[in-house]
């Protein structure tokens, strides 16, 4: 027992001096970075910053005031209501550069706040002011924990105890008017009051970080943390308690490794916090870099399932063994058999015994991409843009871009053609729905229908409403539809004639 | 007209009366006076910029205007609470937001619960089921960026829902979703219609106002228009708002009879007007 009582004392003894700046970084870790949350989601924290650098003029005139009225010397709560002060009016400001000029918000706080600054520099190196000021400027500027006195103690409890009740009070008032303003005002949240609490918070809290980390690096303590836990969650109660977490152990592990190396304890806990919050970009499990990096290389790109649907397709139905799939496609063999569970789990394929098999959706799916394939094939070579040995490769990338309306104008742009350059029919089953109505240029030999439309450009084909047609075989390069008439009469129509009738088809072939 | 008849049918669910609203020199809104009679489905239109969205926000009481009132059922908007629900423009959501759908649902709900108290199981009771209502039950846990346009859509609409207000505002509702989704808004916003509620929507797609609105509001910094879609959809109101644009279509559809581009559907009411079949 004794040698405990001993050791006690000796930790006392000889760390007595950490207990102190131990409880007031813990304190004001935590009152950040909660507060924290609420700035980065506002989009806020250049905000913090100039309130942060405005600070020391506010901290001048509290100083100034006492000591030449009282003579006081550095009364903290003279101090501190004017950072506080200067914080308001820094918000102030800026709010009116940005309402009433030109100029952005960004630009309104870098300048307000370096103006405020370099100001109060200006005016504590005036001779016949200095002689007034003993404020360390170097300490308001780097922060110094070590130096934490019992005022300052007190000072911090307070903040503490104003801000964290405030926030766990207003929570969803904060909440709706960070998330959605327009919807807090009509249900009458006071917006702009909810606003004005939060920069007061905002305030409070810079002024209690700056004895950390100093104005520099003070924004770091509000913002880093709940950056970190930005990536870590999905909810904004859980942000919170994350945010914190991850402040505290930072500035704990920040403050050993200050003491152990004798680093600065400010410059020492920020550099912790910045590491860690690199490691969430990366590690993180949902948002991270590698999550995204995996979750990337774990999805079948649409391309591969549709490269294993026209290598089924043209098995012309029967079924294919999955390593023949494997063969004909040149990619990772892991990936393709994950394409082909994806394409089973979508209904489209058939999986049995190792052997594929297109379901009716599959083959559906499949000629519509051999459909897309030979248009773009007929479309590289009309256009001579691709020379003839890599139309087939570059029709190969370009027939995944196969959405309807796309399909639709290559179709209609070539004169809906029948075959392909290599002579093989442009399949165009996908088009083709018994009872839909349709363009007459898109039925192909053999299809019967009746009219429903027409118009004007219809006029030399005298085809009326409510008549039943066949299509014939094209002539002309595909240029000349024949229209087979109920009396018997073989019409030859141009493209613009037949896309000027809108027929319902009865029958296929 | 009767001073006590606040929840009579006679009170217009929104009355708007003279409203200027400024942002810089120009108004955004200019003499606006419209008054919405309850149990309607009203479109407000309007090309971009003609300050939609304003008269939207003025509705909500999150604009403060430089003259004019705005009344919610016979009372002033800045003292109505709760009472109108508002669907956002999907490009004004932060969509990073640490928020999951279920949560969002829930602020249906705050208006009925005093700020600092907690919502109780009720609420969440009634969150589920407007997420239900719009099919969004399966993705209750999920963060709202990892939805899709459509699905994010339906979750603004199950918390417009869970309010259960007598007021619905939806800001563009239809831009960038699918057709499927645009139906199922549609069916929502019918229904609500028919249990006599009112509903207003901002809309910029000329070509369907009139297949979806009862009334149209008709929009460029002034009224232009207030009424049934055939009083207000002519030509020469449409010609007035849309300047030369319209004229120069209009033109065009009466020269050639074959060359309508897809967005000029403005004078499908015009009973000459040929529907001409396009391929492409």
């Amino acid at each position: 027992m004794d040698s405990m009582t001993e050791f006690f004392t000796e930790v006392q003894l000889n760390y007595g001096y950490l207990i102190r700046p131990l409880i007031v970084g813990t304190l004001v870790s935590i009152v950040c970075s909660v507060v924290g949350c609420f700035i980065v989601l506002r989009r806020m924290s250049f905000l913090a910053d100039a309130i942060a650098h405005s600070m020391l003029a506010g901290v001048i005139g509290g100083y100034l005031l006492m000591k030449i009225f009282y003579q006081q010397d550095s009364n903290l709560t003279a101090m501190l209501i004017g950072a506080i002060l200067s914080g308001i009016l820094t918000v102030a400001m800026v709010g009116f550069v940005t309402k009433f000029s030109r100029v952005k918000q960004d630009t309104a706080i870098g300048i307000m706040y370096t103006g405020i600054f370099a100001f109060s520099a200006f005016f504590i190196s005036l001779e016949s002011i200095s002689q007034y000021i003993q404020i360390d400027i170097y300490h308001f500027i780097i922060g110094d924990i070590m130096a934490v006195d019992n005022a300052e103690l007190w000072l911090l409890a307070i903040v503490a105890s104003i801000v964290l009740p405030v926030v766990i009070l207003f929570y969803r008032p904060l909440q709706l008017t960070t998330f959605d303003p327009i919807m807090a005002a009509a249900i009458g949240v006071p917006v702009l009051a909810m606003e004005y609490l939060l920069t007061a918070c905002t305030s409070l809290v810079v002024v209690s970080g700056v004895q950390i980390a100093g104005v520099i690096l003070v924004v770091a303590l509000i913002i880093t943390p709940a950056a970190t836990a930005y990536l870590l969650t999905d909810r904004l109660d859980r942000m919170i308690i994350t945010s914190a977490v991850v402040s505290v152990l930072c500035f704990w592990f920040g403050f050993a490794v200050a003491v152990f190396l004798g680093t600065e304890p400010g410059a020492t806990i920020v550099v912790i916090m910045t590491g860690v919050f690199l490691g969430g970009l990366v590690l993180a499990p949902k948002y991270g870099l590698l999550a995204d990096w995996i979750r990337k290389s774990n999805t079948v790109p649409q391309e591969m399932m549709e490269d294993v649907l026209g290598c089924v397709l043209r098995a012309k139905g029967k079924s294919v063994p999955v390593t023949e799939v494997l063969k004909h496609i040149k990619k990772p063999a892991p990936r393709v058999r994950k394409s082909i569970i994806m394409l089973e789990r979508q209904g489209l394929l058939d999986v049995d015994d190792d052997k594929v098999l297109l379901t009716d959706d599959g083959r559906f799916q499949a000629k519509r991409l051999v459909r897309a394939h030979r248009l773009w094939e007929t479309y590289l070579d009309r256009t001579g843009t691709t020379p003839k040995e890599k139309i087939h490769d570059t029709a190969h990338r370009l027939e995944h871009l196969s959405d309807e309306k796309t399909v639709e104008y290559l179709d209609d742009k070539l004169g809906h053609p029948v075959t392909d350059p290599h002579g093989s029919i442009i399949p165009n089953d996908s088009e083709l729905i018994v009872g839909k109505d349709l363009l007459l240029s898109v039925l192909r030999d053999g299809n019967r229908a009746t009219v429903v439309k027409t118009d004007e450009a219809a006029a030399p084909s005298s085809l009326k409403v409510g008549e039943s047609i066949t299509m014939g075989p094209r002539s002309d390069d595909g240029e000349i539809w024949a229209v087979i008439t109920s009396d018997g009469k073989t019409l030859s129509l141009t493209h613009d004639e037949v896309d000027a009738v809108v027929v319902r088809l009865l029958e296929k072939s | 007209m009767i001073a006590d008849a606040k929840n009579t049918r006679d009170v217009p669910a929104i009355k708007v009366q003279h409203l200027t609203v400024s942002y810089g020199p120009v108004p955004a809104l200019l003499d606006v006076s419209v008054e919405i009679p309850q149990g309607q489905l009203v479109g407000i239109i309007g090309p971009n910029g003609s300050g939609k969205s304003t008269l939207m926000k003025s509705m909500l009481g999150f604009i403060k205007p430089d003259v004019g009132a705005v009344e919610i059922f016979g009372t002033d908007v800045a003292q109505v609470k709760g009472r109108v629900a508002y669907v956002p423009q999907r490009g004004s959501v932060d969509w990073d937001f640490p928020i999951t759908v279920r949560e969002v649902a829930a602020m249906g709900r705050y208006s009925y619960r005093r700020w600092w108290r907690d919502l109780k199981r009720e609420d969440f009771r009634l969150a589920d089921e407007a997420l239900e209502k719009v099919r969004m039950s399966d993705f209750k846990n999920r963060q709202i960026g990892q939805l899709s346009g459509g699905q994010q859509q339906r979750v603004f609409m199950a918390r417009a829902l869970a309010q259960d207000a007598d007021i619905l505002l939806l800001d563009e509702p239809f831009a960038g979703v699918d057709a499927a989704t645009e139906r199922a808004i549609l069916d929502v916003l019918q229904e609500t219609k028919d249990a006599g509620k009112t509903v207003v929507v901002v809309h910029h797609d000329l070509g369907t106002a009139a297949e979806y609105f009862n009334l149209i509001i008709l929009l460029k910094q002034r009224l232009f228009g207030f009424g049934t879609p055939r009083q207000v959809l002519n030509q020469k109101l449409l010609s007035d708002v849309y300047e030369g644009n319209l004229k120069v279509f209009a033109e065009l559809a009466k020269q050639s009879g074959d060359s309508l581009s897809e967005d000029d559907d403005a004078d499908d009411d015009d009973p000459n007007g040929n529907v001409e079949v396009e391929h492409g």
